[in-house]
């Protein structure tokens, strides 16, 4: 069986992390991670592994779900 | 007590060596790490390469420029030093520019650099099965139409250079494929 080309995975790691005041550095050295990892990541150009994508989580203080869908994310306005 | 420098024997680094080069910050390397100049450099490591391996073919290069003896040994001497010495100084700013990933043992690496290493090693692995047959090609038919020359069969640059081809293409491929962030 051929390997199905890879669906897009999205994300809102950096909406997350600039919320939580985190820099790239802080993020990947929490996660155990290279700073441009998490720049691949955000820009959904690695999809990150199991383990990887419970420790963003754990360090965004949110769930894997609300992290990473396979649907585009609705734009939140702010209108405070 | 300060920490001892793990040697990473099979792929001959050390654990200082391989930290260093991944760490961005304080780094006189900066300019040479993006994808454009990445580019640039494996550009100019290939024609250093070509260049190498075209050093096995002096014999008949020298009878066409029809060269008298002793400046036929000082453009060769000066030519080859040069050429040389300008591959080893690419190899070296190749392993910078993609932060030596090609030579990293894994426990140093995150897991999509030991992803984009791993591709690195399979198109190089592809590139080298090429480049491996069309030498064996060479060794064929190389005598019979004597590609080094009348004077004997030189294949001393092509082997330098193909040595420097296996070092320097898992690097190369990832100097290419990575992208800027």
């Amino acid at each position: 069986m051929s390997r199905q080309p890879e669906e897009p995975i999205f994300n809102r790691i950096e909406e997350l992390r600039i919320e939580k005041g985190l820099s790239r550095q802080q993020l990947a050295d929490a996660v155990g991670v290279h700073y441009q990892t998490v720049g691949y990541l955000e820009r959904g150009e690695y999809n990150p592994s199991l383990s990887l994508a419970l420790k963003i989580s754990k360090e965004l203080q949110a769930s894997v779900g609300e992290i990473f869908s396979l649907t585009p994310f609705r734009k939140v306005r702010n209108n405070a | 007590m300060p920490k001892k420098n793990k040697i990473y024997w099979f792929e001959g680094v050390t654990e200082k060596g391989v930290k260093s080069l991944l760490n961005d910050e304080n780094s006189k390397f900066r300019w040479l790490r993006s994808q454009r100049n990445r580019r640039v450099l494996v550009i100019l490591m290939s024609l250093g390469l070509i260049l190498t391996a075209s050093g096995s073919y002096w014999t008949s290069i020298k009878k066409e420029l029809n060269l008298d003896s002793e400046v036929e040994i000082i453009v060769f001497s000066i030519a080859a030093i040069f050429v040389l010495l300008s591959v080893v100084g690419g190899y070296s700013f190749l392993r910078i520019s993609v932060r030596g990933l090609a030579e990293a043992p894994d426990e140093l690496l995150d897991e999509r650099q030991i992803q984009v290493r791993n591709t690195s090693f399979r198109y190089a692995y592809l590139v080298m099965g090429y480049i491996v047959l069309i030498l064996m090609l060479l060794m064929i038919v190389g005598p019979r139409l004597e590609l080094f020359g009348s004077d004997g069969p030189d294949g001393s640059f092509l082997l330098i250079s193909v040595m420097f081809i296996f070092a320097s293409l898992p690097s190369m491929i990832l100097a290419w494929r990575e992208k800027d962030i």
